[in-house]
Order: structure tokens, then C-alpha cells, then sequence
């Protein structure tokens, strides 16, 4: 069975957003709007792709 | 040789043209394509025509979802066909036709602002509700105009739904709740990534990544409870007063220290604020040294200033030994810092904190620092 492409990339990408955030909030990383908004519009836009791509028509 | 004669048939009646919503070329319910079809025009033409008129007055999209409603689709063409409009769907070409006489309302007459102020807030809504349906389950605004209208209500749902998901992320990640909020975001991705190989779970996709956005901004503004909401108002009496640390969740905080008793030398200030404005005002024989960083927001200090997204001020001036010298260490989330002897724009004695625009030269300057 090949796994659903839609939910491996937006999988990924919330995985990746989440990590983030605890790395945030156990202070390893120091969170700011000028590391996260592009992380966010990426993690949106690639989900957002993904899922378009695969959508049955 | 016979010829057989050859009877004209007389012409069949021209069908009437019809105008329905494209199954071909469409981008979002057909409409312009359609138009284009029926008027054999570059539907791109109406594509722009309705983008400009959405950006003006909103009446572009009143007038598609109008004729999202009204317009049958290629799809249904068979039985719309075949039957008059008033036996298919009556009622919704009546509201189409109650929408088309809206949207004409507030151009027609001046008072019917007020009408466009409600209708377009609205029908930004159903098409919010529309788009949000068809990320979600993948139907397009295809069908009549009743399945139209369910997907607009259960996109609407799953709106809302997002958007209680979003205030409670905001809130417990502003409330100290981070770990918890990333720890929830890491476990919805991975029962979405074992879904992808098992069986996909892609209504969950759309929840967490509220949840996760929601609670990055909330992190990145370094929005923090901590401290509690509303409008403090502190004035201590000597340098013994002086409170390590003031904190404030949301609100306002003025620190005046006008009739605050300072001795010579450095006097740390630390404040923290998650969302709101500060206000320290100091007496003019003392010198300021500022170390300040606001996420999203305004710093102000005497002669500086400094605006935007991650915004720093850092000004370290020297003091002579007789003259103190208040160390601000302040870090703001969301919202404005200003420093300065004045406080003509604070009604403090009424307790009433108006952080109106900045008067010129209000916040006088830092001269008691060594040149």
C-alpha cells in the first residue's frame, strides 16, 4: 500500500512546528517572528500543496 | 432518370441560449467561465472584473456567491433543462434574487452603507466557509445550490471549531502551558504520519495546524500571563520600593518616578510585559540607560524611537558619580515602551492611562547623562 502523500508532508511539516515549539519552550532556541513566520508559511504552503496535488478529481 | 424530390424540412426552433456555471475551466464554482461561454468572451475578463469589484466595496463577491446560488451547473444541465426555474429550487432564486437586490441596495442609495457594512462581512464567511470545506473534504462548490449552501455551513463549522481550537492554544501557551501545547502539536503529527501508511486521518491535519500557529505566535510575540491582566499604576516613595521585577500579563503599567527618592549611581528597573503599553517616567535630573526589545510593537526613549517585528534599543550612556543612573532592562510581547520626564498625555491622578500618539518632544531629554 503506498502511503498517502497529503498526510506524509503535512505530517512532516507539523512534526517540524512542533519540535520547534519545544525547543521554545524548553529554552534551547530563543523563538522570534523573523525565524517563525517563515517556518509557518512554509509548513501552511506545503501542506496546502501537497494536499491539492493529491486530492482525487 | 428519376429524380426524387426532396422535401425542405422547416427549421427546428432555435434553443434559448443558456447561461450555466462551467464544468470545464473553472477555478472556483464555474461562474466566470460560464460567462465567458455564454457571452463567447475571455472568461478572464470576468475573472478580473470580479476581483476588482470584491477589493471595492465587496460587491464582486456578493455577486458570484449570488450567482452561485442562481446559476445551475453543467452538471445538473439535464434536469434544469427540462424543467422551469420555478420548479427547481424556487426559494433559493428568490434569495439570490433578495442578495442581487443587496448588493445593488448600498450603490443605489447612500444609506445603504450600513447594509454593505453587514452583507459583506457575511458573504466573506460563506466563502471562507466554502474554501474551508473544500480543503477539508475536497468538494469543490460543485452542485446545486443547496449543496453549495451545506458545504458553506460546515465549512463555517469547522471555522469556528478552528477557531476555538486557536484561543485555547493562544491561552495555554500564553498561561505557561508551552511544553504541553508543542507536546499535543508532535503527537498529532505523528498519529497523522502513521495514518499516511495505515489509514489517513486528514480532518486532524487542519486542527493541529492551528493549534501549532497559534502557539508559535503566541511564543514568538512572547506573550506571557505571568503578572495578571489590567492597568497598574506603581509610584514608589524611595529606591527601597523599587520592586525587582514588575510584571504585567495584559494591560498597562506606568512606573512614575517623579517623586521617588533615587541615590547616586546605577538603580536596576526590570519590567515584563506580555501584551500592553508601558509608561516609566522619570524626574529630569536623572540619567536613563536602556536595554529594551519588543517583539511586535513601539520603543520610545527621550530623543530615540524605534518601531516593527523583533525591535531592539539599546542606549548606554555614562552618568557622573553624583547623578543616578536607571538601568531599564524591559522586554515587551506585544505593544509600546516610553520613557521620559514628562507625562502630559497620562491623566495618572485619575487613574485614567491614555497612551494616545506621541506629542513632539513629550518625553523631553536625557541631559543628565554625561555628554
Amino acid at each position: 500500500m503506498r502511503p498517502d502523500l497529503a498526510s506524509l508532508v503535512a505530517g512532516f511539516c507539523i512534526l517540524a512546528l512542533g519540535v520547534v515549539l519545544l525547543l521554545d519552550a524548553g529554552g534551547t532556541i530563543d523563538l522570534r517572528f523573523g525565524g517563525f513566520a517563515p517556518l509557518a508559511c512554509a509548513a501552511i504552503g506545503a501542506t496546502l500543496g501537497a494536499v491539492g496535488m493529491t486530492r482525487p478529481r | 432518370m428519376n429524380e426524387t424530390p426532396t422535401r425542405q424540412l422547416p427549421p427546428e426552433p432555435a434553443q434559448p441560449k443558456r447561461l450555466y456555471r462551467a464544468r470545464s475551466d473553472r477555478v472556483i464554482g464555474g461562474v466566470c467561465a460560464g460567462l465567458g461561454r455564454y457571452f463567447d468572451v475571455d472568461p478572464i475578463i470576468f475573472r478580473i472584473g470580479a476581483v476588482v469589484l470584491t477589493f471595492i466595496g465587496g460587491a464582486g463577491l456578493l455577486a458570484y456567491l449570488a450567482a452561485l446560488l442562481l446559476i445551475p451547473s453543467e452538471e445538473d444541465a439535464g434536469v434544469a433543462t427540462g424543467e422551469t426555474p420555478a420548479g427547481r429550487n424556487r426559494w433559493l432564486v428568490v434569495l439570490g434574487v433578495i442578495v442581487l437586490l443587496c448588493v445593488a441596495w448600498p450603490f443605489l442609495v447612500g444609506g445603504g452603507l450600513l447594509v454593505a457594512g453587514l452583507l459583506v462581512p457575511v458573504a466573506i464567511l460563506v466563502a471562507a466557509g466554502v474554501l474551508v470545506w473544500w480543503f477539508v473534504s475536497g468538494e469543490g462548490p460543485a452542485g446545486d445550490a443547496g449543496d453549495v449552501a451545506k458545504r458553506a455551513i460546515l465549512g463555517i463549522g469547522v471555522l469556528l471549531v478552528c477557531g476555538l481550537i486557536s484561543i485555547g492554544g493562544a491561552w495555554a501557551a500564553a498561561a505557561g502551558g508551552e511544553t504541553i501545547v508543542a507536546v499535543a502539536v508532535i503527537v498529532a503529527a505523528v498519529v497523522i504520519l502513521a495514518g499516511a501508511f495505515l489509514r489517513p486521518v486528514r480532518w486532524l491535519v487542519l486542527p493541529a495546524l492551528v493549534l501549532a500557529l497559534s502557539a508559535g505566535t503566541v511564543q514568538a510575540a512572547g506573550i506571557d500571563l505571568e503578572g495578571g491582566v489590567g492597568e497598574r499604576d506603581y509610584r514608589p516613595a524611595s529606591a527601597a520600593d523599587l520592586q525587582d521585577r514588575y510584571e504585567l500579563g495584559i494591560g498597562q503599567l506606568v512606573i512614575d518616578l517623579r517623586r521617588t527618592d533615587l541615590p547616586p549611581g546605577d538603580v536596576p528597573l526590570d519590567v515584563h510585559v506580555g501584551v500592553g503599553d508601558v509608561r516609566v517616567v522619570v524626574p529630569d535630573d536623572v540619567c536613563v540607560a536602556t536595554d529594551a526589545h519588543v517583539r511586535v510593537g513601539e520603543l520610545r526613549t527621550f530623543e530615540r524611537s524605534n518601531d516593527g517585528v523583533d525591535v531592539d534599543l539599546e542606549d548606554r550612556p555614562d552618568a557622573p558619580a553624583d547623578v543616578t543612573r536607571l538601568l531599564v532592562k524591559a522586554n515587551l510581547g506585544v505593544g509600546s515602551l516610553r520613557i521620559g520626564h514628562s507625562a502630559a498625555d497620562l491623566n495618572l491622578d485619575h487613574g485614567n492611562f491614555d497612551f494616545g500618539p506621541p506629542v513632539p518632544d513629550e518625553l523631553g531629554r536625557n541631559t543628565a547623562c554625561a555628554s
